[in-house]
């Protein structure tokens, strides 16, 4: 499978995909995206199986990176990994076609109970 | 009225945000630090992000310049000689400030904005308006982190009345 790890933190990228790995989920092939706007770049040009976008970014936060999506008519499965993990949040990611929202701090438990109904 | 964190969840989060990062071995203890603060000029790091909406308050993370490397280092993975640059260790100290922001603003009344983080190489400056409400002074490895609320108000500064689990 493939996966786009949208983050403008560097960091943030390299723990979400060792987390990955930790979670058992370290055999998919990965994409990097620096902002909302690269992501939704890189969605049609990758095809991914999953996107997992921060939510905070310039250029392009990760909500409108999810509604531009919808709305182009991708249907690619989509979970937010943000700080912000309020109920609040939670709601909009929802209503806007999101599979789960992984707040940060997490662990590699978080990971998997959010991944497992995705990459199986 | 304002409200404010209480100081206890202000630690909870920070220690949160510490041990899924960084780990256990080496645990974040609480310090008693003088008011001015233990980190030694043109040797640290600080970011800050705003959180604005229904709650408006600034939170900042200072930390020495040693632990922003190995913290940086840390996050990173990474091994042997390979230290992080200057861009590594903004990034780092940035996702910091952002993931402590972020979950603070979770427990504050909303719906708020939470801002992209600025960083700096050095010390933290605040508005002379700006009233802190809550400091929690914190020592990793030796070496000092402090994390700031800041709002500005000529109200009074209520406590947040329920501390996070």
């Amino acid at each position: 499978m493939k996966i786009i790890v949208a983050d403008d933190s560097r960091v943030m990228r390299q723990i979400v995909i060792r987390t990955l790995r930790q979670a058992g989920h370290g055999g998919h092939e990965i994409v990097e995206a620096e902002n909302g706007r690269d992501c939704l770049e890189k969605v049609a040009t990758e095809q991914p199986d999953l996107v997992l976008s921060d939510w905070n970014m310039p250029e392009m936060n990760g909500i409108d990176c999810l509604g531009a999506l919808r709305a182009s008519g991708s249907q690619v499965p989509f979970g937010f990994v943000t700080s912000e993990g309020s109920e609040e949040m939670r709601q909009r990611a929802a209503a806007a076609g999101a599979l789960f929202l992984i707040a940060k701090p997490f662990t590699a438990e978080t990971f998997g109970d959010a991944l497992s109904e995705v990459l199986g | 009225m304002t409200l404010a964190p209480a100081l206890t969840d202000v630690h909870a989060i920070v220690d949160q945000v510490w041990t899924s990062f960084l780990g256990e071995v080496e645990p974040l203890l609480p310090a008693d630090v003088a008011p001015g603060g233990p980190f030694p000029a043109g040797q640290a790091w600080s970011a800050a992000v705003s959180v604005s909406g229904g709650w408006d308050a600034t939170v900042t993370v200072e930390l020495s310049a040693a632990l922003a490397v190995s913290l940086t280092t840390t996050m990173l993975g990474l091994e042997g000689p390979e230290a992080p640059d200057d861009a590594d260790l903004a990034d780092a100290v940035g996702e910091l400030v952002n993931m402590v922001g972020g979950n603070l603003k979770s427990l504050m009344p909303g719906p708020s904005a939470l801002s992209l983080p600025a960083v700096a190489a050095g010390r933290a400056a605040h508005a002379s308006g700006a009233t802190e409400i809550a400091c929690f002074d914190g020592v990793w490895a030796g070496e000092p982190v402090r994390v700031t609320v800041h709002v500005v108000t000529d109200a009074p500064v209520d406590l947040l009345p329920q501390p996070i689990s």
